[in-house]
């Protein structure tokens, strides 16, 4: 079985390694370099057919979720019609980091397959993760999508309001923090952060102070 | 004697009603001149006031209004994109007003470590407003001018 | 709570003690204190002249009160006179405070012996009613708000209670913050606020919230979650009479359709044979027809079936505004009776109301056309003798014929078959459905003399022919019921502008105009000879009970105008009469003199004591043995409903094709006509709009802020498109609030009613939007 496939591989190789009979090497390269041409194309088309937010909301999934909320958005529709669709967000537009989000994104097509967030319900269990991915990203990389359109450098601050330029003054212009630290949630919905959470349960001062007591007595023992 | 006072400004301060002499055709101050079977071209939707500047009270209880736009704030049991400022915790970085601290207490005025979850949909109290001019004038005299009034026309008190 | 200087409210804020709200409000309630202020508050009766005279066509003038109840009282006795007491008719509303309900319907039902009254709990409540005296054969609900803090689950069945119901949502907010195990469903056929809090969303087409809650029972019936020993002992089973019409006027081709118009008949069947009923309506059924995943519909069934899981299931417009909703209310009852889940703590049907006294008014003094205080009914022999001894009257005063519902009232104004109409407390011009085909010709009818009181000029007075002014809220001692049957009081805090007078003292004192021999027939006076030469007055008011009650009880803190006036103290004399009907009926009410003292109670009060559940002994004194015990109904058992899915009146086609839902939004009450003169409120919330979807408005387009009309087979208004806004409406769908004086979506609306409550449906009509 081996040896068989073995054999295969070596003949293979040995017709490769043969110079050519029938071609020139000049025609030969020609060739290679238009099939270079030809593939490139092929394969860039494919890449921006897949960067359009027409293929990315063709799945319910998208179309039906995130979509959908982005259409209630100021990323939407605005004053200026100036808009953001999918991949001006979500894909990089260098083409480095392009190819290894596009490679990362071979999961979301297997998720995709095994329906890993087909119901709203799966999707909203999902959400927090999904969104974590997202502002992780964009954290480690200076929220360089928001930054492709929203350049802090050409901001006019007597533009914005009173309270947006003294944050922006204070928070973004110092580096202190990103564009996503405060921005969440302003094209999507926010998953489940817990801030409803925070109100789970609560003790009143009574029983905090109670509780603090009982500490107190038993550091004294 | 509270009857006799409640009289004092009962008729006074009342402003002028739209009932003057003459007689009218159109009485429903909200709709303006149009006939009820009639149409007009509706105002533009406004835009929410964004100046950030604090209106005065009409009361002390009275909730503050918002005074900057809210649109697209998402408040749900997932978030709370009013306390990312205005809770305890973040008024430091926000600058803005902490959220008042009868938020902080319990159906039974009980005093909580963090806000009172009925206190969670701060839309129900608080409303942002708009750049529409209302359409009929509000004669409500808050407490301290009712009191000046009183003083200069009477020196008495309550 | 309430704060007053030199005759001008000043502040208002929640009161602490008040078990209800412990202490918060809305922004509407915040805001109380500006209502009264507006400036173009009515001061002065106006009457429409033209050249000195009264003139249907004529501008309005200020008139004095004598001239006003003169010319009224002239057109009242021409109508009595020429065409009888049918031709007399008046509409009210929940605001009415408990004794001015009473007194309106005493001097139109006892006075003018005319039952075309009806207020305006009648859009909102009566759907309600006749399911809660179909299942239970006693109105309003068993539970209480207590059930807040006790329930496991929240089902919202067509309610936004996050803007319609702010100071309950807290405590529903509160509950399932606390408690992370509770669950919160909101069913409704778009996305609103409601939908923040919801664990189980559900939008859901039009009119399949039938077929949902017929699925669930047969959900409960497949999986053995029916609880049988409350069942065999507590339940019937009936099946009610199907294709009943959708309350159009009779010549209308859906009213000629229809196999039983107008018909609440049922015949008892077996479980087996409800169970067979239910047996199509399969999750996937209903899945199909609604919309609704059917694991969504899975999860919420399973909250009725879990036998752990206590649930409030709640309601209003969404269900009560439907040409089915007796029914939608009766199959709510039937989840909540086949799982056993009843008047115990946190299990709980609660039918929720709108209005401050939609309950304590409306429905429990009997201001409806059909009603008499108590829960009794004016083609009852019984009922009628009864309340014709309680307010010692000749027997046979009372007429015995149902009387116009409200959108019976504008049809017959539109026929001139009303031609005297009295409307206080309420704007119906406003309110009330298809607006251009019925409200408008009626009230503009040149047969017709129209009567507004209200504070503010509003769309109905401008459609008037005699406008009255009307004091307010604190501007009077008050009382109103809420619908946990809790009856609350107020006192008098400031005097009435200018010459504007309560509704109570209007109606007494034109009740002073009319002699018995001017409006009864001689038969009826030669019953009781004592009441011959007497004024309405004297018989109604002045009858040794009303006014058994001297000056020197009212409280001496308090300004009272209306006993001062009459020289008795009004509002007590005709609280105890009226509470006298309920007394020892299961509606007891306290004395007069303990609402005064405390935060309200909930009816009955017997020995002192409100009662919290009904039908539950352990609570409720008129509950008689173990368990349950479902009074209303001789047998003591109530009943579950076998009832189909029925189209809706109207649906979308080519030419409309989109649904049109109306309702109200938080900053406003109802009509707007208090809020949109508080500035803040009126800022907050300016115009109406039409929400849609974002894809439904490209696809015709247009955008956020388009001008459009939106054309029914009725009418039409114009108003602007909003994408994004608080409601996000499905596609194929639009919502208009109805609260802008200057865009009057009733214009559009269809006056199908539900057959057997006459309750509109202004949920659900087809239109088209255009660009304007």
């Amino acid at each position: 079985m081996f040896s068989r496939l073995w054999n295969w591989i070596k003949g293979l190789w040995r017709t490769i390694a043969r110079p050519s009979i029938h071609y020139s090497l000049g025609f030969l390269c020609l060739s290679g370099f238009f099939m270079g041409i030809i593939f490139w194309g092929g394969f860039n088309t494919a890449l921006e057919l897949t960067n359009t937010e027409k293929f990315c909301t063709g799945c319910h999934e998208m179309r039906d979720n995130v979509f959908e909320e982005l259409k209630s958005t100021i990323h939407y529709t605005n004053r200026s019609g100036v808009r953001a669709t999918c991949p001006d967000c979500h894909v990089p537009h260098e083409w480095t980091p392009k190819i290894a989000r596009k490679m990362q994104a071979s999961k979301e097509v297997w998720g995709k397959i095994f329906g890993t967030i087909n119901t709203r319900e799966k999707f909203l269990e999902k959400r927090l993760e999904l969104a974590q991915h997202e502002w992780a990203r964009l954290e480690a990389n200076d929220s360089l999508e928001c930054r492709n359109c929203h350049s802090e450098e050409y901001m006019d601050f007597t533009r914005q309001s009173k309270r947006a330029a003294e944050t922006h003054e204070r928070f973004l212009v110092t580096g202190e923090k990103t564009c996503i630290d405060c921005h969440k949630g302003i094209a999507h919905q926010l998953p489940d952060l817990g801030q409803a959470g925070m109100m789970k349960p609560q003790p009143t001062e009574a029983q905090i102070v109670a509780y603090l007591d009982s500490l107190e007595e038993l550091g004294a023992n | 004697m509270k009857r006799i006072l409640l009289s004092v400004l009962g008729v006074a301060a009342v402003t002028v009603s739209i009932s003057a002499a003459s007689a009218q055709q159109y009485v429903a101050t909200l709709r303006g001149e149009v006939d009820l079977a009639e149409e007009t071209m509706p105002p533009p939707i406004p835009a929410q006031t964004n100046d950030d500047l604090r209106k005065a009270r009409n009361y002390p209880e009275q909730p503050p209004l918002i005074p900057h736009k809210i649109e697209g704030y998402q408040i749900d049991k997932n978030a709370n994109r009013c306390l990312t400022c205005h809770a305890r915790s973040a008024v430091e970085d926000s600058q803005a007003p902490m959220i008042s601290v009868t938020h902080f207490m319990n159906r039974d005025n009980q005093v909580l470590a963090s806000v009172s979850p009925r206190r969670y949909f701060c839309t129900q109290c608080h409303v942002p407003q708009h750049e529409a001019k209302p359409l009929v004038e509000n004669a409500f005299v808050d407490v301290d001018n009712v009191l000046e009034y009183l003083k200069e026309n009477e020196g008495g008190s309550d | 709570m309430v704060a007053t200087k030199a005759g001008r409210v000043v502040a208002t804020h929640g009161d602490a003690e008040a078990e209800v709200n412990k202490g918060l409000n809305c922004i509407k309630g915040y805001f109380l204190s500006k209502i009264m202020y507006g400036a173009d508050r009515l001061t002065q009766p106006l009457l429409r002249k033209k050249d000195g005279v009264f003139d249907k066509n004529g501008d309005f003038e200020p008139v004095s009160w004598d001239e006003a109840f003169d010319i009224m009282a002239e057109k009242w006795k021409a109508t009595l006179k020429e065409k009888g007491p049918e031709a007399i008719g008046m509409f009210g509303s929940g605001q009415w405070t408990v004794w001015e309900g009473y007194a309106a319907s005493k001097l139109m039902k006892a006075g003018f012996r005319s039952n075309n009254i009806d207020p305006n709990a009648r859009h909102c409540m009566a759907s309600a009613v006749v399911g809660f005296m179909r299942t239970f054969g006693i109105d309003e609900p068993m539970g209480c708000y207590d059930d807040f803090e006790n329930a496991d689950a929240f089902v919202l069945w067509g309610s936004n209670m996050a803007e319609m119901h702010p100071i309950l949502w807290t405590r529903i907010a509160d509950r399932k913050f606390s408690h992370p195990h509770v669950k919160v469903a909101v069913l409704s056929t778009f996305q609103h606020r409601s939908f923040d809090l919801a664990d189980i969303p559900m939008v859901f087409a039009p009119q399949t919230d039938l077929i949902l809650l017929n699925a669930i029972s047969n959900y409960l019936i497949e999986n053995d979650a029916v609880n049988m020993e409350f069942v065999e002992k507590h339940v019937n089973f009936k099946k009610g009479a199907q294709d009943i019409g959708y309350g159009l006027r009779p010549e209308h081709p859906l009213q000629q359709a229809a196999a039983n118009p107008d018909s609440g008949a049922s015949e008892p069947i077996t479980f087996e044979e409800f169970a067979e009923f239910v047996k199509p309506y399969t999750l996937k059924m209903a899945a199909e027809a609604s919309g609704v995943p059917e694991e969504r519909i899975e999860e919420l069934a399973k909250l009725y079936a879990d036998p752990d899981t206590k649930v409030m299931s709640l309601w209003t417009m969404g269900v009560n505004q439907h040409t089915r909703g007796v029914w939608v209310n009766n199959m709510i009852y039937n989840l909540h009776l086949l799982t056993g889940k009843i008047s115990t703590p946190g299990n709980s049907p609660f039918s929720l109301t709108g209005q401050p006294s939609a309950c304590g008014t409306a429905r429990e003094v009997g201001t409806f056309s059909h009603r008499l205080p108590a829960d009794m009914v004016v083609n009852n022999p019984e009922h009628r003798a009864k309340a014709e001894k309680i307010w010692k009257l000749p027997e046979g005063t009372i007429p015995e014929k149902v009387g116009a519902h409200a959108v019976l009232q504008n049809r017959m104004l539109k026929d001139g078959k009303i031609n005297c109409y009295w409307v206080q407390v309420n704007n119906n011009m406003q309110a009330a459905p298809n607006m251009m085909e019925e409200g408008l010709p009626g009230y503009r009818n040149p047969d017709n003399f129209i009567v507004v009181s209200d504070a503010y000029p509003t769309v109905t007075a401008q459609a008037a022919d005699l406008i009255l002014p009307a004091a307010m809220w604190v501007e009077k001692e008050g009382a109103y019921g809420n619908a946990e049957r809790r009856t609350q009081f107020w006192h008098q805090m400031v005097h009435a502008p200018g010459e504007s007078r309560s509704d109570l003292w209007q109606l007494m004192e034109f009740s002073k105009r009319f002699t018995v021999e001017e409006v009864w027939p001689q038969e009826l006076i030669d019953k009781m000879p004592e009441v011959a030469g007497k004024t309405l007055f004297d018989v109604l008011y002045a009858n040794g009970q009303v006014n058994a009650f001297g000056l020197e009880e009212t409280s001496k803190e308090h300004a009272n105008d209306e006993s001062e006036h009459f020289g008795f103290y009004v509002q007590k004399g005709l609280f105890e009469e009226y509470a006298s009907f309920g007394r020892g009926h299961a509606h007891d009410l306290a004395p007069f003199e303990t609402y005064h003292e405390v935060r309200g109670l909930r009816w009955p009060v017997v020995d002192g004591k409100e009662t919290r559940w009904r039908f539950n002994p352990e609570y409720d004194p008129y509950a008689k043995g173990e368990g349950w015990d479902f009074y209303g109904n001789k047998d003591g058992k109530a009943n579950i409903f076998a009832l189909p899915y029925e189209p809706p009146a109207e649906s979308p086609d080519e030419e409309y094709p989109f649904w049109l839902s109306t309702g109200r939004v938080l900053e406003h009450w109802h009509s707007g006509s208090m809020t949109q003169r508080v500035p803040e409120l009126y800022k907050a919330v300016p115009d109406a709009l039409c929400y849609m979807h974002p894809d439904d408005a490209a696809e015709m387009g247009l955008r956020r802020g388009s001008a459009v009309k939106v054309i029914s087979r009725r009418g039409f208004m114009e108003t602007r498109v909003e994408t994004r806004g608080r409601n996000k409406p499905p596609r194929g769908l639009v919502f208009v609030p109805w609260f802008d004086a200057s865009q009057l979506i009733n214009k559009v609306t269809l006056d199908a009613t539900d057959p057997l409550s006459k309750q509109t449906d202004f949920k659900k009509c087809a239109v088209r939007i255009e660009a304007v």
